[in-house]
């Protein structure tokens, strides 16, 4: 049902009538997103006691990405009102543009939900395949030449990354003695019988392959062309729901593999593209950017992040890990949102760094500065807990010196990031579009909202550790 | 699987590396495809391994007939140069090969000629979309990587699924498709099909 919903609704989309699309789309978003929020509310309860199937899975990792991805989607859908109103070009004849817009994000969207829900390693390859396919074409969307060129990259790029993770799973596929779709179940890809250096060759495949999907350094070139010149509500669904949905599938990989090649191994390639994702990272936070762009490399700082904790393994690092990954989908989110407003306020923001914001709009630049001080790790943003928590995982899992570079690391993002903070809210003002700006109120009313649930994420975060939850995310799947 | 017909495979994979003409190189992935589906067809033990073949063929067709429209529909005056002449692109396309093969252990598939086979189709893949400059031929590339790894699923005793095979299919002819319209956007936008003027975007 999580998954009809949305693609239910792509097919009414395609008949309905042209002046009702908004409020279809809307409804059926809203729908959508209480059908996985149900599912998720299931799952969590009883954490303990994951459904698992060769073709679907419910269980505690599964639920932190579909609850995340259910509602950024939600939000991505009511954003997208407001920037169709305020889009001047498009992929396609204008005729047919919102109709188009809104089938292929909703498939998106389904195709999104059903990652985490994939039972076996090559159902979960199928979807997020299919991600690449519907989401290349809303980063071209616009049709614009730099939208052109951003698809074309994300789309090659990922298409030969998960070419290479196709090839590591046909390897284990191979070597698995069940043999058809149960063999690539998670828990049964230990019964792998080709022996350690196959396995290990397979799971360096795998993970390099998605990690050119995730966007984790060296393989991240697609990433900020992709989020800067996707539709904000696009970009917001690849960066807070996309890319660590494609992690859940690394993850889980990990987990099902480490009996085989060694749990320090396979967490030693994780750590290793966590740190070189934010060592990349760092420095082009602290360079003047235009705002989506710096939204896309601050991605590529907080799945470096996710990868560090995930990497580190302990219940203290994985609490993080679960925080982070909604933390950051919250603030990214709303980030992204918030550019639909700015690009009419200050139309040269699409290329160049923009300052002082908070004098010419304030409400705005309120909206900027939340989403960018929660990125940034600025207290009390449940992002500075979580990546306490994983740091703190790292020196518990006996791994001080990764743990210290990535604390350096992080300070470092800090700043830059606390820097485009302040520049962005009192930085010297140019004179500006004052017309009502498009999608303005909805915007900062989910400012409110966003605010309010960050400051609860970090009051709930000492209690994290010790729960259920998190002792079902060290489980993992049996 | 036969030398023969493993070698033929490679050579249909490597002529995709060196040619120049456009619809020279469609022709061999759709060979290399149908040839792949042949084999599919002849080893089917049982009805699901026959719609997995099937499949193939489906594939073929559909790829094959994706790729002459966008050709047919962005007729250039000549073809690009590529960045690499073909004498240097089938040489780096033999080196990956090589590599592939030293660093990839023994996986397991019954026939010993298939291993290196597909790793070889997917190097000739991986070196054709990275080497060319035209936007066609970097989705060749692709579709290079994922024909090998289809001998993988034809090769390997049950590991193949018909829905993952059918699921691949469909996968891959929505990626060809979009990256055709792609192509032709970029064609109309820039007067070629070239991937050299898309660099604009750069930190």
């Amino acid at each position: 049902m999580v998954v009809a919903a949305p693609l239910l609704t792509a097919a009414f989309v395609i008949v309905a009538p042209s002046k009702q699309l908004t409020v279809l789309a809307r409804a059926s978003a809203v729908a959508t997103s209480a059908l996985a929020l149900v599912l998720v509310a299931r799952a969590v309860k009883d954490a303990g006691h994951p459904l698992i199937g060769n073709w679907i899975v419910v269980d505690a990792a599964g639920a932190l990405l579909l609850s995340v991805t259910a509602v950024v989607g939600l939000v991505s859908v009511l954003m997208s009102a407001s920037y169709l109103q305020s889009a001047h070009s498009s992929f396609v004849a204008d005729g047919h543009r919102d109709r188009v817009y809104y089938v292929v994000v909703f498939v998106f969207w389904a195709m999104l939900l059903a990652v985490p829900l994939a039972g076996n390693l090559g159902a979960a390859w199928l979807v997020v395949e299919a991600t690449t396919a519907t989401s290349a074409l809303l980063v071209g969307f616009s049709g614009k030449a730099h939208a052109l060129e951003a698809g074309w990259k994300y789309l090659i790029l990922t298409s030969l990354g998960l070419g290479i993770a196709l090839l590591g799973i046909a390897i284990l596929a191979a070597g698995v003695p069940t043999g058809e779709v149960s063999g690539l179940a998670w828990g049964r890809l230990a019964t792998f019988g080709s022996g350690r250096a196959t396995a290990l060759s397979a799971y360096l495949l795998i993970v390099v392959g998605l990690a050119a999907k995730i966007g984790w350094a060296p393989v991240h070139n697609w990433l900020p062309d992709a989020h800067s010149q996707a539709p904000p509500p696009v970009s917001a669904l690849l960066s807070a729901a996309l890319l660590p949905t494609v992690l859940l599938v690394a993850w889980r990989t990990e987990r099902a593999l480490a009996p085989l090649i060694g749990v320090s191994a396979a967490q030693r390639v994780l750590i290793g593209f966590g740190l070189v994702s934010l060592a990349v990272a760092v420095p082009f936070l602290w360079r003047p950017m235009a705002f989506k762009r710096l939204l896309a490399y601050s991605s590529l700082e907080h799945l470096g992040v996710m990868a560090l904790g995930i990497g580190f393994g302990t219940p203290l690092a994985l609490a993080g890990v679960a925080l982070h990954i909604v933390g950051h989908a919250i603030a990214k989110a709303l980030g992204f949102c918030a550019a639909i407003p700015l690009l009419a306020h200050e139309p040269r923001s699409a290329r160049h760094a923009v300052s002082g914001i908070g004098r010419t709009a304030p409400a705005l630049g309120a909206t900027m500065g939340l989403s960018l001080g929660a990125l940034s790790g600025l207290p009390p943003s449940p992002l500075f807990v979580s990546e306490l928590l994983i740091l703190a995982g790292g020196f518990e899992s006996g791994r001080p010196w990764p743990a210290a570079i990535a604390a350096v690391l992080l300070a470092l993002g800090f700043l830059g990031v606390a820097h485009a903070t302040i520049d962005t809210l009192v930085g010297k003002a140019h004179r500006r579009n004052m017309t009502p700006l498009p999608g303005l109120r909805l915007v900062t009313g989910l400012g409110g909202v966003s605010m309010i649930v960050l400051v609860g994420l970090t009051a709930v975060a000492p209690w994290l550790s010790g729960s259920s939850f998190v002792a079902a995310l060290v489980r993992g799947l049996p | 699987m036969t030398v023969a017909m493993g070698s033929l495979l490679i050579g249909l994979g490597l002529g995709v590396v060196v040619v120049r003409r456009r619809s020279v190189a469609i022709a061999l992935v759709t060979t290399q495809a149908l040839v792949l589906a042949a084999i599919a067809l002849r080893q089917a033990g049982t009805a699901s391994d026959t719609v997995a073949g099937l499949a193939l063929v489906m594939r073929a067709v559909a790829l094959g007939a994706l790729f002459f429209v966008a050709v047919a529909r962005s007729r250039e005056r000549q073809p690009l140069r590529a960045r690499v002449t073909p004498m240097v692109r089938a040489g780096l396309a033999v080196v990956l090969i090589l590599i592939f093969t030293a660093l990839v252990p023994a996986f397991g598939l019954p026939s010993r000629h298939a291993e290196p086979v597909e790793l070889a189709l997917v190097a000739a893949g991986l070196t054709c979309a990275v080497t060319r400059r035209s936007t066609l031929f970097q989705v060749l590339g692709i579709v290079l990587v994922e024909n090998g790894l289809a001998l993988a699923g034809i090769e390997a005793p049950h590991a193949s699924s018909v829905i993952i095979e059918l699921g691949v299919t469909l996968d891959l002819t929505l990626v060809v498709g979009v990256a055709a319209l792609f192509h032709l956007r970029i064609f109309s936008e820039f007067g070629a099909g070239d991937s050299a003027a898309l660099r604009s975007l750069r930190d």
